[in-house]
C-alpha cells in the first residue's frame, strides 16, 4: 500500500491538517491507515489524544535513525501510511522522501510559501535522480479563500504548471472546521454530527473539499 | 469516495533501504541543506551525585594506603569510604 509524505522545510504551511484529513478520509472508505507524527510540535499527537477516528493507528516521536525502518514496516502490514514531518530542512525529511509513493508540498499562496517549498520540489527532483527512480510528487495550495481565487494564488498556480509541477485540485480552503479538528480529534463526519461540537464554519464545506483533495490524491495513488 | 474496493487499485512502489541507498539519500539531502538535526545530548560527564565532601586528616601511611587500595580496586577514595562506612554499620 502507498505511503504518502507531507513535505515543506517551511512550519504553518498545513502539513498535519493535510495528513489528518487524508487519514480520516482514506479511514472512512475502509482504510487501515498509519500515521507517522514526526513533527517535534507533535500536531498529530494533541489531535489523537482526543480520539481517533476508526481504522486510524498513529506513531509517534520517529527520529532520523528510525523513520525508514518505521515506514517500512507499517508499509509491510498492508497500510496506507501517512507520514507527517517537520517544518525544516532536514535528513529526516529527506530520507521520509525516498521512502514515498507520493510526496504533497502543501504551500498557501504566498511568494515565501512558494520560494521554501520549492527547496522541497528540488530535493524531490534530486532524489529521484540519485535513486534512478521517480518520486511522484504534488503541490497543494492551503488555506486558500472560498470565496475568490486571489491574483497571488492564481500566478502562483501559473508558474507551477509551467515549471511541469502538479498542483492538486481543490486547493484546501481556510475551514474553521480544519483548525477544530486538533481540539476535538476524530474526523469532520464526526464533528457534523455532533451537535455539541461548535465549529464556527460550515463543517458541510470542509467535509466537501476534504473528500474532493482525498479523491485528487487517490487518484495519483492509482 | 466510498467503498473498500477502490482501494485495491492503490499502489505502492519498490524502494531501496540498503545502507548505500540511505547514504546517497543524505548526501543529496546535505547538498540541499537538508542536515542532520537530531538534538545532541549535553557533552560532558554526568554531575555526580556525591556532594558532600569529607576533610578528614589522617596519618600520611593511612592516607597513601587509603588511596593505593582505592586504585587496586578501581573506585574512588570517596567510594571507598562509603564501603568501609557500609562495614561499619553492618558491624554495630
Amino acid at each position: 500500500m502507498p505511503v504518502i509524505v507531507m513535505a515543506s522545510p517551511k512550519g504553518g504551511v498545513g502539513k498535519s491538517t493535510c495528513a489528518v484529513l487524508l487519514a480520516s478520509e482514506f479511514a472512512r472508505i475502509g482504510a487501515d491507515v498509519t500515521v507517522l507524527d514526526c513533527d517535534p510540535n507533535k500536531s498529530l499527537t494533541r489531535w489523537a489524544s482526543h480520539g481517533l477516528p476508526g481504522g486510524v493507528t498513529l506513531k509517534s516521536e520517529i527520529g532520523r535513525s528510525e523513520i525508514v525502518p518505521t515506514i517500512r514496516s507499517a508499509d509491510g502490514d498492508g497500510k496506507i501510511v501517512i507520514v507527517d514531518l517537520e517544518g525544516v530542512a532536514s535528513q529526516l525529511v529527506s530520507r521520509a522522501i525516498s521512502q514515498a509513493d507520493l510526496v504533497i508540498v502543501p504551500m498557501q499562496p504566498t511568494a515565501l510559501d512558494a520560494e521554501i517549498g520549492s527547496e522541497a520540489l528540488a530535493l524531490v527532483r534530486e532524489e529521484e535522480e540519485a535513486l534512478g527512480r521517480l518520486i511522484r510528487h504534488a503541490v497543494v495550495l492551503t488555506k486558500t479563500s472560498a470565496a475568490v481565487k486571489s491574483r497571488v494564488q492564481k500566478e502562483l498556480e501559473g508558474q507551477l504548471s509551467g515549471a511541469g509541477i502538479d498542483v492538486i485540485e481543490p486547493s484546501l480552503v481556510a475551514r474553521a472546521a480544519f483548525s477544530e479538528l486538533f481540539a476535538y480529534g476524530g474526523d469532520l463526519t464526526a464533528m457534523m454530527n455532533d451537535p455539541e461540537m461548535v465549529t464556527g464554519g460550515k463543517v458541510d464545506k470542509a467535509l466537501a473539499n476534504a473528500q474532493a483533495f482525498t479523491e485528487a490524491v487517490y487518484e495519483r495513488l492509482k | 469516495m466510498s467503498g473498500s474496493n477502490r482501494l485495491a487499485g492503490l499502489k505502492a512502489r519498490p524502494k531501496g533501504t540498503t545502507v548505500e541507498e540511505v547514504r546517497r539519500v543524505d548526501e543529496v539531502g546535505e547538498a540541499r541543506g537538508f542536515l542532520d538535526r537530531t538534538p545532541r545530548k549535553k557533552p560532558g560527564r554526568k554531575p555526580s551525585p556525591r556532594t558532600h565532601q569529607l576533610h578528614p586528616k589522617v596519618f600520611p601511611e593511612v592516607g597513601v594506603a587509603i588511596a593505593e587500595e582505592a586504585e587496586k580496586l578501581g573506585i574512588t577514595q570517596g567510594q571507598l569510604i562509603e564501603q568501609m562506612w557500609e562495614m561499619y554499620r553492618k558491624a554495630y
